[in-house]
């Protein structure tokens, strides 16, 4: 087991996955609170539109994954914000809008191209040392302003109304919080995949809803545990020779449900 | 010397085409408890969004401390205490008592400040002052109706407002915490020379509290003490003839909207 850490690759993979992984947690913890679980399905679907026309016209991905993934995010806040649509179906529409256009880029891609798969399913073990450079500095970006905003973000996620009642810009905090969300879709795309990084946001804030009553010890857990089942997802996919991006996301599963059956909060209820 | 909180001059508010308030002249003064009634729809909480400077008017002028509602900064916005109308939250939402509190201060601080202990120590005061302070590790939503509108009054003081907006604060509570609830208000305007704008559709529970009522439907009928407005002509003129019934020194205001 050891020596599998001196490999270059799989210490990178690890990396990589443990970035991604409290990342994903960190601003699922705001995801699942303040109800916005669709917006992260769809805006990683629609990064990944950018990806593929990126590799249509021979241009870097990451650029046009960040312009597709933020101009969702946007244009799903504002349509909202004028009330002409609910947040569900603007998204669902975009979602699947942006997922025919990655299949229409594949379609119109001359040869078969290996490389767009793996930011649909995730290759966290092909991760380059320069992938890892971006994704670094990116989660640093993400979760260095996450830091910087966090009281703001809780009490629009608590209650947006009363926090813009009490003096905080909240409209702003959550069109900063909508890019993140973008900005985090982004970063993960070629490690867990455009798939199943919907799963990373979700579970591991969701596995913490479960076990506490205070939004600073949900934050931790939800940190611990997404961190946790992305490195031990890689670790297993190795040993047992499986797929990582599934491994990473059923771990989670697992450890989800672990957590529903022990929750005391279900628990109290249940002897309430 | 009492200086104007809010000031409206023939201020007019709606939305999308609709006329909410029309025509309110208003000016309510620090240290004065206000009490704000009418009937269902009839503006109050219109009135409440626009002293939060929430909703501009689209005529007439409207004036918050010292500032045009237009110019109306979040700093103007932490100095208004506010609770909203209750809402049901969502019980397993997972927040203490105290971070609830503490959110209070997150307007106050403004951008880019960390919480500190003197804004830990404000929490715990104010969490002191409502009788909740042995609660705050509870999570907030196992506290019963009540408790939760304490925590909710106690967020609003630790913004250490210059006034207390609260919207229906004691409907959907049982009618001994409704009292207890009012008892802490009554305190809070006394104790801590707070402006109180309370706005209810009870007018039996406030009459006997308030310095000043304000009775609103769609615009403002009558604005003064409980025995200049509490009169049968004005209030059948709001409520409808056979609604009113006054004995002595009893208003009876049937609620007719619950038997709708």
């Amino acid at each position: 087991m050891l020596e599998l850490l001196s490999y270059d690759f799989m210490q990178r993979s690890l990396l990589a996955a443990a970035l991604v992984g409290a990342l994903c947690s960190v601003i699922g913890v705001f995801v699942v609170l303040r109800g916005l679980a669709f917006v992260g399905a769809g805006t990683a679907h629609a990064a990944f539109a950018g990806v593929a026309l990126a590799y249509l016209i021979g241009f870097p991905p990451l650029p046009l994954a960040i312009l597709f993934g933020l101009a969702t995010v946007w244009v799903t806040g504002i349509m909202e914000e004028q009330g002409r649509m609910k947040l569900d179906v603007s998204i669902g529409i975009l979602y699947t809008a942006t997922m025919a256009l990655a299949i229409l880029f594949i379609g119109l891609m001359k040869t078969y191209n290996a490389e767009v798969y793996g930011y649909l399913f995730g290759s966290v073990l092909s991760v380059t040392s320069d992938e890892l450079d971006i994704i670094l500095a990116l989660s640093c970006l993400v979760l260095g302003i996450i830091v910087l905003f966090s009281k703001e973000l809780y009490f629009i996620a608590f209650d947006q109304e009363m926090a813009e009642a009490s003096g905080v810009p909240a409209r702003r905090m959550y069109y900063l919080l909508l890019t993140l969300i973008a900005l985090t879709m982004v970063v993960s795309l070629k490690t867990v995949g455009a798939i199943l990084v919907f799963a990373m946001v979700l579970i591991p804030a969701s596995t913490a809803y479960q076990l506490t009553h205070s939004l600073s010890h949900m934050t931790a857990y939800a940190v611990v545990i997404g961190t946790a089942s992305a490195v031990g997802g890689v670790l297993l996919s190795y040993v047992w020779d499986v797929p990582t991006g599934p491994a990473i996301v059923l771990l989670a599963t697992a450890i989800f449900f672990g957590s529903v059956l022990f929750s005391p909060k279900r628990l109290r209820r249940m002897t309430a | 010397m009492a200086h104007s909180i809010v000031r409206f001059e023939h201020a007019t508010f709606g939305f999308s085409g609709v006329i909410a308030l029309k025509d309110v002249t208003l000016e309510i003064t620090s240290g004065e408890f206000v009490g704000v009634i009418g009937p269902n729809g009839s503006g109050k909480t219109t009135l409440c969004k626009a002293i939060l400077g929430l909703m501009r008017p689209l005529a007439g002028t409207l004036q918050i401390f010292d500032c045009s509602c237009e110019k109306l900064q979040c700093y103007h916005r932490a100095k208004i205490g506010y609770l909203p109308q209750k809402g049901t939250i969502d019980r397993n939402f997972p927040i203490t008592v105290l971070e609830t509190v503490m959110m209070g201060r997150y307007g106050v601080l403004g951008l880019l400040k960390r919480p500190r202990k003197a804004d830990r120590d404000i929490a715990l005061e104010t969490l002191s002052h409502v009788g909740m302070l042995d609660h705050r590790h509870d999570a907030l939503g196992q506290l019963s109706g009540g408790q939760q509108q304490r925590v909710f009054i106690a967020r609003a003081l630790a913004q250490q407002p210059q006034v207390l907006l609260l919207d229906e604060p004691t409907t959907g509570i049982d009618i001994v915490t409704q009292h207890s609830v009012l008892d802490l208000i009554k305190r809070l305007h006394q104790d801590l020379g707070l402006t109180i704008v309370l706005i209810t559709h009870d007018i039996n529970m406030i009459r006997l509290h308030v310095d000043r009522l304000v009775l609103l439907k769609t615009k403002l009928y009558a604005a003064g003490p409980p025995a200049d407005v509490l009169k049968p002509d004005i209030l059948s003129q709001v409520y409808g003839k056979d609604l009113v019934i006054t004995d002595k020194d009893v208003v009876i205001v049937e609620d007719y909207h619950h038997h709708a």
